[in-house]
């Protein structure tokens, strides 16, 4: 007797009238604005500097600082986004991937002497390695993708030092970093461009195409997806090769800034660029890792680093600006907690 | 025991006048029930009849009506029962899901209660090889044979069966050490539907042991042949009253049945006119779109399908038809809709859709999708519904392909699809954009109907689509599958244990027991009683 139509019924019939939940009674809330928290804030914090410290602040030499210093971040970030979004919480071996693409790049062309288009492909494509190896651990063997990754990552990790023994690997060819950040274009240095191009495509796929509304299906309920017929495992699968190849995109990004690349390069790399993702999913589509939301939250922390540097401050308090950033943004909304950590884990 | 011992002592567990209401459905209506100590007392009765409401004003989870008393040996506890004081006063409860955690060990899980609820004790250290003998005592006395070192989750059903009862009859034996009670009751709802035959008597030699300590015990089930053998008195409800309360020896099965079944009148069928208004409402959103071919309709045949308690079963629904499948839990109905859509991988068998001879063994969800057949399930929580996204979303989940034009997602478009459905399917609150989460169960469960119906399905697959679902909205889901059905001559599978709702909207109903077709019934034979009939006779001879 699991469904005895008396007693099944009542608990829902006290529901029946009830209109679905106010989204809340503070004035921030019914215009709305608990969206826009952060571009709010944004646009508060760049008054301020502006006022404060107006000539440093407010010059071209700043903006093209800040635009251009986080585009290897911004790259990663997208990146990170995409196993993201279909409910695969954490990719940890991004940032391992971009390290691997970068030392991969300077050992090809620095000791192999390889032509430097040759040598970017060369670290792209072993970024995809990686990322072929998460989806026969992660989603062919169905493992945990945090545990899969913890691994691939430590592993990738091992791999740069063995190919770089140790030592952090120098560019030859200018011709790299012309192309990423000696040249510019409206004095923003090019590889702000490449990671605009890469966000243009990676926003357009998830909010203005029936993959993109299946990724966010996905995300919310592996289940659900699998009973309307969605191809659950290939998209997910998608999502980590890609998610690879643009952390490769990323790592080329990194050696054409730097002219070196040494070996820890990453993983410094992938913790802010999961702080921009979920501060991102409070903004924009509250509750959704979204793109726009990201690039926002990106660009929200640099101007916030940036500007607490010209005012004199170290900057390793970045670290702690990010993760104030990060704990105040998903606490201050809760609904928006809310939506995003109580979602089902079915599968 | 006989009945007259009973009377000297006051009864373990003495409920009285208990009655529930749930709107305007009367669950319970003043029911009595005792339970001596050492007595086994069945409870029986059709799905709905009160059985589980009963058990959960007893276990706490229901508030009886004011009037309903408790006496526990004698002596009255008010009620409503807060949570967790059922086992306070000797009553322990398995269900049949037998909350055994699978993946720790019979030690881990024989001993689990007792930490959990321990107070203090919960941080004194575990003593491993003490606790390890102690367990071994427990088993012994029961006269169990399992290895404590072995996962719960690898021991054949019954032998989980007989670790929860062992458990909870350990939980009423320490109840009545500490607190010096004599009384207990142990309370088994429905602890057989899963095992075969031969190992049920072994589940019964666990009972007897529990009996013989003086626990009471109530026990939950539609087996008769089980009830009968294991029982000394039976209570039979019905419509949420007693309508026996007897010996166990003294009525065969077919006089049970017939206490059972009574003569309860059939419910009305709804007006004919009023689903003429539905479907004229509806056929803008469900009528066959333009690429369809086959404008008649297609009868749907299933052949030889294989699959655990399923040998070959065959069955075909015609176009247009409502076909109900009937069974107790344990039948194999529950699995049909799952079978048939590829949602879980059938052995084999043979779905004909539409002159297409499809392989059910080999089915997928997408291929499914692709064929339009389409799944309602039971749990839309889980497998229906996404709980977070906006109402549109949900609604328009199988379409948005066509919407995806030159580059361009006409999300537009969707939402004003998803809003004319909101509209037809009556959903309230009418919010396109609200989070469906927010919505009662009865909108959840039409968005869910039209999400599937908007795809123009040729088979639709239903389980259970009315549960947790309030009584208004449960009629107009009747009203809008019959409406598609006739409309667009799209086959129906209805499969629920809610008899009466299948006699209300099916056209035919097959009985299903143990996984074969063991009546049919339609037009003037199709009633609650009728099927209820079948399915407890049924279960009676299979033994």
């Amino acid at each position: 007797m699991s469904a005895p139509h008396g007693a099944a019924a009542p608990p829902e019939a006290g529901r029946q009238e009830e209109p679905p939940r106010r989204a809340g009674r503070s004035a921030v809330r019914r215009l709305g604005l608990s969206r826009y928290t952060i571009v709010i804030v944004f646009a508060a914090m760049v008054i301020a500097f502006g006022i404060d410290i107006p000539s440093t602040f407010l010059s071209i030499g700043n903006l093209s600082n800040i635009l251009g210093s986080q585009a290897v971040l911004f790259i990663l970030v997208m990146a990170v986004l995409l196993p993201t979004i279909m409910g695969d919480f954490v990719d940890l071996s991004l940032g391992s991937s971009l390290g691997l693409s970068a030392m991969t790049l300077a050992v090809v062309n620095v000791q192999h002497g390889t032509n430097v288009i040759l040598a970017c492909l060369a670290g792209i494509g072993a970024a995809l390695v990686v990322g072929l190896v998460n989806v026969v651990f992660v989603v062919y063997f169905d493992n945990d993708p945090f545990i899969v990754t913890l691994g691939t990552m430590t592993i990738v990790q091992g791999v740069i030092y063995i190919i770089s023994g140790n030592n952090s690997v120098g560019i030859v060819s200018t011709n790299l970093s012309d192309w990423v950040f000696n040249n510019d274009f409206l004095s923003i240095p090019l590889e702000f461009y490449y990671g605009l191009a890469i966000f243009l495509v990676v926003w357009y796929v998830l909010s203005f195409t029936p993959v993109g509304q299946k990724a966010l299906v996905i995300g919310q309920s592996r289940e659900v997806a699998r009973l309307t017929g969605v191809r659950v495992n290939r998209q997910r699968a998608w999502a980590f090769i890609l998610g690879a190849g643009i952390a490769g995109i990323a790592g080329i990004a990194y050696a054409g800034t730097n002219g070196t690349v040494d070996p820890p390069a990453g993983s410094t790399l992938i913790l802010p660029a999961f702080a921009a993702v979920f501060l991102g999913a409070t903004q924009i589509k509250p509750g959704r890792i979204n793109a726009l939301g990201a690039l926002i939250a990106v660009y929200f922390l640099a101007t916030g680093t940036a500007g607490l540097q010209l005012l004199g401050t170290q900057s390793y308090y970045q670290q702690i600006f990010y993760g104030v950033a990060l704990v105040a943004a998903v606490t201050i909304p809760k609904a928006n907690r809310d939506r995003i950590f109580k979602k089902k884990r079915s599968a | 025991m006989s009945v007259g011992e009973q009377a000297s002592a006051p009864p373990a567990v003495e409920l009285r006048n208990i009655s529930k209401d749930f709107g305007s459905n009367q669950a319970l209506d003043r029911v009595d029930l005792r339970i001596g100590p050492g007595e086994v007392v069945g409870l029986v009765g059709q799905n709905g009849s009160g059985k589980s409401t009963l058990v959960k004003v007893m276990s706490g989870v229901h508030e009886p009506e004011p009037g309903g008393r408790l006496f526990v040996s004698g002596e009255e506890v008010p009620l409503p029962l807060a949570p967790g004081q059922a086992s306070e006063i000797g009553l322990s409860f398995v269900y049949q899901n037998l909350a055994l955690a699978g993946g720790l060990t019979v030690l881990e899980n024989l001993t689990l209660g007792q930490r959990i609820t321990g107070g203090a004790r919960a941080w004194s250290p575990i003593n491993w090889l003490r606790e390890h003998k102690r367990a071994a005592a427990v088993l012994d006395r029961y006269d169990v044979r399992l290895d404590l070192d072995q996962h719960t989750g690898q021991l054949a059903p019954v032998d989980q069966a007989r670790l929860a009862i062992v458990r909870a009859a350990e939980d009423l034996r320490r109840y009545r050490t500490r607190s010096g009670h004599k009384h207990s009751v142990l309370v088994l709802d429905e602890p057989t539907v899963f095992l075969p035959e031969e190992d049920v008597e072994h589940l019964f030699d666990v009972i007897r042991a529990v009996v013989a300590e003086g626990a009471g015990v109530l026990f939950i089930s539609h087996d008769l042949v089980a009830v009968r053998s294991i029982t000394d008195r039976v209570v039979v409800l019905r419509d949420g009253r007693v309508v026996a309360d007897v010996a166990a020896g003294g009525y065969d099965e077919d006089a049970l049945v017939a206490l059972i079944v009574g003569a309860s009148a059939r419910s009305a069928a709804s007006a004919p006119a009023e689903e003429a208004r539905a479907a004229a409402k509806l056929a803008p959103v469900i009528s066959p779109g333009p690429e369809d071919a086959t404008p008649g309709g297609q009868s749907v045949a299933i052949e030889h399908l294989v699959d655990g308690r399923l040998t070959g079963l065959s069955f075909e629904i015609g176009a247009g038809e409502i076909l109900g499948m009937a069974g107790l839990i344990g039948s194999g109905a529950e699995d049909l809709p799952y079978l048939l859509f590829g949602a879980r991988q059938a052995d084999r068998g043979t779905l004909r859709l539409g002159g297409k001879a499809l392989n059910i063994g080999s089915l997928s969800p997408q291929r499914s999708v692709r064929e339009r057949i389409a799944l309602v399930p039971a749990d839309r929580h889980v497998l229906g519904l996404g709980e977070q996204l906006e109402l549109w979303e949900n609604i328009v989940m199988l379409v948005e392909d066509e919407h995806y034009r030159g580059g361009v997602f006409h999300r537009g478009e969707l939402v004003s699809l998803a809003r004319e459905a909101i509209d037809r399917f009556e959903i309230r609150p009418p919010q396109a954009h609200a989070v469906t989460a927010t919505f009662s169960g009865g909108n959840q469960q039409k968005a869910l109907l039209a999400k599937w119906l908007i795809a123009r399905p040729r088979l639709l697959l239903l389980h259970e689509p009315t549960q947790g679902v309030d009584v208004g909205a449960r009629k107009d889901i009747y009203r809008f599958v019959k409406s598609a059905a006739a409309l667009s001559q799209m086959a129906v599978l209805w499969v629920t244990t809610d008899f009466g709702e299948l006699a209300e909207v099916c056209d035919r109903v097959i009985v299903l027991s143990e996984g074969r077709p063991v009546a049919t019934l339609t037009g003037e034979g199709l009633s609650d009683d009728a099927i209820t009939t079948a399915a407890l006779r049924q279960i009676r001879e299979a033994r």
